[in-house]
C-alpha cells in the first residue's frame, strides 16, 4: 500500500501533503494538550512497534503470507491522534531509510494509512466495542473488524488516488504520465488483495493483540487514560467508575467523531462518481479499441498470468502490499464492481446512521471514551 | 553534617498497589548508603521518589531543606537546579540511551540545562576521556556492549557533577570483573562530599559500597545499621528475603542452612 | 515492509524468514554508517544542502514529462553516487533490482492495456503492445528508479542523525524530530528483543508448527513486544525527566554554511530547474 515516487502527479502529491500536514498539525496540538511531554517516548515506541509489525509475515490460510500495519492496535491504545503520529513516523522512516514508499508520496501514504486508517479503526472499534467489558470476546471481535475495515479503507483511498492519475495526467498522445491504471482497474485490483489477505492479516494481529492484552495487561486496553496529568507524575489509570461524568480536556468528543465519519463518507460517494466515469470511460475506450477488451477477456481463462497471479499477489503483497494482483486478465464485470461500491457506501451509511441514532437517543458515552 | 534528604513517613502506590508505606529515613551529605531489599521491596520506587520522578501521596520529603513537591518542581529554576544536583542511574541502561550517538547522549544533560555550546563540547570530551570511552564518541548506542552502555550512562550522569548519585542495581547482570569495576568506582567517592545511594540486593558488595545500610521490606524500612551489623543478622536477612537456605557443600560435607554466597564469615559447627 | 522472499512460503520457514528480515534491516543500517564517513562529494556538503538538493531533484523527477530528462537526472544521480563513494553494487541491490521487480511487474500490464497505436502484436495471444503503453511503462519505471536512487544516495551518504538535525534546522517541529530520532533508536531495540524472543521460541519448538499455531505465536509475540514497548516508553520518559527534559528539544546544531555549500545548493537547484524546463 506504500505508494512509491512517480506514481502520483506533483499536484496530487502536493494536495495530499496538505491534507496530511493538516492531520499532523491537529494531532500534534491534541497530543501536546493531552499528554504533555510523555507523548514523545510513547509515540516513538509505538512507531517503532508498528515498523517492526510491518516486518512480520503472518502465515494466512492457504499457505501464503501477508503483513499488517498495526494501525488497529495503535488506534485502540493511543487513540486516533496518537496513532496518526505513530504510524506517520513509521512510514517516514520506511520511506527515508528503507525506500519503502516515496518521499514525494509520503503525504499521500500518511493520509491513507495513518490518517484514514487510524480514524476508521478507532471509530469502528468504539462503535462495536461500545460499553462492553474490557475482558469480553466482544472487544476482540471489535478489534478484528476495526483492523480489517481500516486496512480496506486505506486501500480504497489509495486505489482512488492511483486510479484518477491517468484520467487527469497524461500527455498529448494520451500516455498516462504517472500511475497508468484507471479507477476501474485500480480499485478492484487493490481491493481484492486487501479484502482478502492484507485485511485478514491486520484483523488477526489486532484481534490477537487485544486478546493477549486482555490476559496480560488490561490497563493498556483501557488506553493510556491518565494523560491529562502534569509531567513528572506517574499516573494511576483513572478507572471509569471514578469519573462517570467527566471527560478530560481534549479527549475525543462526539463532535470530533462526526468529523472522522464525515471524512470516511467523503470517499465512498467519490467511489460512485468514479464508477460512473469509469464505466463511461470504459465504454468509450471499448469503442475505440473493440478488439482489446474481448481479447483480454477471452485470454483471461487461459493466459499464463492468471495462474501465476496468486504467486504474484503473495509476492507483491508481502513486500509492497502492492496494488495490482489480478488486473490484466481479470476485468471485473461492471455489475459486480457496482455491487462492491454500493456495499461500501452502504456500510458507511449504516455507520453514520447508527451514530445519529446514538446521539439522538442520548446514549453517547460521556466518560472516558477510550475505555 | 548537613542533611541531604529528609524523608518523613511517605507512602506511594502504583495504581491500587502500595509500593511504599510509612517510610522514614535521613540521609546526610557525603553519606554512602545501601538500600538493601529483595525485588519488590520498594527500593527502586524509593530511588525514583528521591529523584522527584514520583511524588508520594502522603508524608514529606525534602532535599537540602527544599520540599520536593510536584508544584515546586514545576518552577523552572528549581527544576534545573535539582536536576543538575541529583542524578539517577536506572537499572536498564537501554532506557537511558535514547540519543543517536554516545557524544549526544553525554551532551544531553548539559544541553537540557542550557549550557553554552563551547562548555558542552569541552565538558563532554573531558568526561568521555575520564570514562575511557572517547573511542566510542560517534557510536550509536545499539552498537555498544553491556559494559560499554553502563559506562556511557555513568558518563552521561556524571557530566553534570551531581552532588547526589542514585544507583539502581548497578551490578545486576554484570560479570564479576565488571562488577568489581563498578564497585571500585563507587568506592572512590568515599570521604568526598558526594552522597551515593545504591539500591541492591547483592549482599556481597554492600560492605564495599556503603557505610550505612537501610533494609527494605514490603515498602518500609525494617532495619538500619552498618554493613557488618546488618550482614551478621541472619534472622533479619531471612525475613527480608535476602538470603536463602539450600543444600550446598563445602569442606566435603553436604548440608543446608541460611547463608549467602560471599558472606564475610562462614564458620559453623557440623 | 517485509522481507523479500518467495511467494508461496512454506510454513515452517516463517520464523526464519522474519528473523532474516530483522538482521537484514540492521545490517542495512550499518551499511549506511560506512559510506557516511567516507570523503566523497556529498559528504563535503552541509547536510541541509544535501537534503534540500536531493529533494529538489526528486521533485524535478516528478515534474518531468519527458523520458530523456528523467534519464538525465538518473545519470546525474549515479554520478553523484560514485563521487560520494556510495557503492554501485549496494545501489543495485538495494534499489535497482527491487524497484525493477515491483514497478516492472506493475508496469508490465500497462504495455497491453494502455490504449493507443499498436506497436507489436504477440502472435499466439492476440495481445498488442501499444506505443503509449511502452512509453507509460518506461516512464513509470524510470521515475521510480531515479527517485529511489536519489533518496538512497542521500541516506547512504549521510548519518541519520545529521539528516534529522538538518530537518530540524529547516524548521521541522522539535517534537517530530525527537520522535523520529527515538523511533529510529527503538526500532533496533525492538528488533533485538524480537530476535531474542524468536530465537528462544525456535530453540524450544520441536517440529513444525501448523499455520494456526504460527499465527497464534505471531500474535502472542506481537503482544509481548507491545507490552515491552509501552513499559519501555514509560521508563524512557522518566529517564528523560531525570536528565532535565522539559518538553523542549535542544540539539547541538553546529552546521555552518561554507562557500562550497552555497555553490552546491545553487548547482542542485539550477540542475533541477533546467531539467524540468527541458523536460516540459
Amino acid at each position: 500500500m506504500h505508494i512509491p515516487d512517480g506514481y502520483l502527479s506533483p499536484s496530487t502529491c502536493a494536495t495530499f501533503y496538505l491534507f496530511a500536514a493538516t492531520g499532523w498539525y491537529a494531532a500534534l496540538k491534541r497530543i501536546k494538550r493531552l499528554l504533555a511531554t510523555r507523548a514523545i517516548p510513547l509515540i516513538s515506541v509505538f512507531a517503532a512497534f508498528s515498523f517492526v509489525v510491518m516486518m512480520f509475515n503472518v502465515p494466512l490460510p492457504g499457505g501464503t503470507t501477508g503483513h499488517a500495519v498495526g494501525v488497529g492496535i495503535a488506534a485502540i491504545v493511543l487513540g486516533p491522534w496518537g496513532s496518526i503520529l505513530a504510524i506517520s513516523i513509521a512510514l517516514a522512516i520506511q520511506a527515508l531509510f528503507f525506500g519503502d514508499g516515496g518521499i514525494t508520496t509520503l503525504g499521500a501514504n500518511c493520509f491513507n494509512m495513518a490518517i484514514v486508517g487510524s480514524f476508521t479503526a478507532y471509530v469502528v472499534y468504539r462503535m462495536i466495542a461500545a460499553n462492553s467489558k474490557l475482558e469480553s470476546r466482544h472487544r476482540v471481535l471489535a478489534a478484528a473488524v476495526s483492523g480489517y475495515v481500516a486496512i480496506n479503507a486505506s486501500a480504497f483511498v489509495t486505489a482512488v488516488e492511483l486510479g484518477i492519475q491517468p484520467m487527469l495526467f497524461h500527455d498529448a498522445s494520451g500516455t498516462p504520465l504517472y500511475a497508468p491504471y484507471p479507477l476501474h482497474v485500480a480499485i478492484p485490483a487493490m481491493m481484492i488483495g486487501h479484502l482478502t489477505f492484507a485485511g485478514l492479516a491486520e484483523a488477526a494481529i489486532s484481534a490477537g493483540m487485544v486478546s493477549y492484552l486482555q490476559r496480560a495487561d488490561l490497563g493498556l486496553l483501557r488506553g493510556v487514560s491518565g494523560f491529562a496529568q502534569a509531567p513528572g507524575t506517574i499516573v494511576a489509570d483513572a478507572s471509569p467508575a471514578d469519573s462517570p461524568g467527566q471527560r478530560s480536556p481534549g479527549q475525543l468528543s462526539p463532535r470530533r467523531l462526526w468529523w472522522a465519519v464525515a471524512l470516511l463518507m467523503l470517499f465512498t460517494p467519490l467511489g460512485i462518481l468514479a464508477a460512473g466515469t469509469a464505466w463511461g470511460e470504459w465504454s468509450s475506450a471499448d469503442l475505440m479499441n473493440p478488439h482489446t477488451r474481448e481479447q483480454i477477456g477471452a485470454a483471461s481463462g487461459n493466459h499464463a498470468p492468471p495462474s501465476s497471479v496468486p504467486v504474484g499477489i503473495e509476492k507483491l503483497s508481502t513486500v509492497w502490499t502492492a496494488p495490482f494482483p489480478g488486473y490484466a486478465p481479470r476485468f471485473i464485470k461492471s455489475p459486480a464492481f457496482g455491487y462492491l461500491l454500493s456495499a461500501m457506501f452502504g456500510v458507511g451509511f449504516m455507520v453514520l446512521a447508527s451514530l445519529v441514532a446514538r446521539v439522538a437517543g442520548g446514549k453517547w458515552p460521556r466518560r472516558d471514551l477510550r475505555s | 553534617m548537613a542533611s541531604t534528604f529528609e524523608v518523613q513517613n511517605i507512602s506511594f502506590s502504583y495504581e491500587a498497589i502500595p509500593a511504599i508505606r510509612g517510610l522514614t529515613l535521613h540521609i546526610a551529605e557525603g553519606d554512602r548508603i545501601a538500600l538493601l531489599g529483595a525485588n519488590g521491596s520498594g527500593k527502586s520506587t524509593l530511588l525514583r521518589i528521591l529523584d522527584a520522578l514520583y511524588f508520594p501521596s502522603a508524608g514529606t520529603l525534602t532535599f537540602k531543606g527544599d520540599a520536593l513537591t510536584e508544584k515546586h518542581l514545576q518552577q523552572d529554576e528549581f527544576f534545573l537546579n535539582f536536576r543538575r544536583r541529583v542524578a539517577l542511574v536506572f537499572q536498564n541502561p537501554d532506557v537511558q540511551l535514547f540519543n543517536p550517538t554516545v557524544f549526544d547522549e553525554v551532551a544531553y544533560g548539559p544541553l537540557q540545562l542550557q549550557w553554552s555550546k563551547e562548555d558542552v563540547i569541552r565538558r563532554v570530551d573531558e568526561m568521555l576521556h575520564v570514562m575511557s570511552i572517547s573511542h566510542l564518541r560517534d557510536r550509536p548506542p545499539y552498537r555498544l556492549s553491556l559494559g560499554e552502555k553502563k559506562r556511557v550512562v555513568l558518563a552521561s550522569v556524571l557530566v553534570l557533577d551531581p552532588e547526589v548519585l542514585l544507583l539502581d542495581e548497578p551490578t545486576a547482570t554484570l560479570d564479576p570483573k565488571s562488577q568489581s569495576q563498578v564497585v571500585d568506582f563507587i568506592q572512590q567517592w568515599k570521604g568526598t562530599a558526594r552522597t551515593v545511594i545504591t539500591a541492591t540486593h547483592q549482599l556481597e558488595i554492600v560492605e564495599d559500597i556503603a557505610d550505612r545500610v537501610f533494609v527494605l521490606e514490603a515498602g518500609t524500612v525494617i532495619a538500619e545499621g552498618t554493613p557488618l551489623e546488618i550482614l551478621a543478622d541472619t534472622g533479619l536477612l531471612l525475613r527480608a528475603n535476602l538470603i536463602h537456605a539450600h543444600r550446598h557443600s563445602h569442606g566435603g560435607v553436604v548440608h543446608s542452612h541460611p547463608h549467602f554466597h560471599g558472606q564475610p564469615r562462614h564458620e559453623h559447627e557440623h | 515492509m517485509a522481507p523479500e522472499g518467495s511467494a508461496l512460503m512454506s510454513r515452517h520457514s516463517f520464523l526464519e524468514r522474519t528473523l532474516q528480515g530483522f538482521t537484514r534491516a540492521v545490517s542495512r543500517a550499518l551499511q549506511s554508517e560506512h559510506a557516511a564517513s567516507q570523503p566523497g562529494l556529498l559528504q563535503q556538503l552541509d547536510p541541509r544542502v544535501r537534503v534540500i538538493g536531493i529533494l529538489a531533484l526528486v521533485i524535478a523527477v516528478i515534474l518531468c514529462r519527458r523520458l530523456e530528462a528523467i534519464a538525465a537526472i538518473l545519470l546525474i544521480a549515479i554520478a553523484v553516487a560514485v563521487a560520494s563513494r556510495v557503492s554501485l553494487a549496494s545501489l543495485a541491490i538495494r534499489v535497482w533490482l527491487v524497484v525493477l521487480g515491483f514497478s516492472g511487474v506493475i508496469a508490465l500490464p500497462a504495455l497491453f492495456i494502455t490504449p493507443g497505436e499498436p506497436l507489436f502484436t504477440l502472435p499466439a495471444l492476440h495481445l498488442s503492445i501499444s506505443v503509449q503503453g511502452v512509453r507509460t511503462a518506461v516512464l513509470l519505471v524510470l521515475r521510480v528508479e531515479t527517485a529511489a536512487t536519489l533518496t538512497t544516495v542521500l541516506v547512504l551518504s549521510t548519518a541519520w542523525t545529521h539528516i534529522l538535525k538538518a530537518l530540524r534546522s529547516l524548521h521541522l517541529p522539535a517534537e517530530i524530530v525527537t520522535m523520529l530520532a527515538m523511533t529510529h533508536r527503538y526500532v533496533f531495540l525492538l528488533i533485538e528483543t524480537a530476535n531474542q524472543m524468536f530465537e528462544s521460541r525456535q530453540s524450544r519448538t520441536v517440529g513444525v508448527l501448523s499455520g494456526s499455531e504460527q499465527r497464534k505465536m505471531a500474535a502472542r509475540t506481537a503482544g509481548v513486544l507491545l507490552s515491552k514497548s509501552i513499559e519501555l516508553s514509560q521508563e524512557v520518559y522518566l529517564a528523560m525527566l531525570s536528565r532535565g527534559f522539559r518538553g523542549e528539544v535542544r540539539v547541538l546544531t553546529d552546521f555552518r554554511f561554507k562557500a562550497r555549500d552555497y555553490a552546491g545548493l545553487t548547482v542542485f537547484l539550477f540542475t533541477g530547474c533546467l531539467v524540468v524546463w527541458i523536460g516540459r
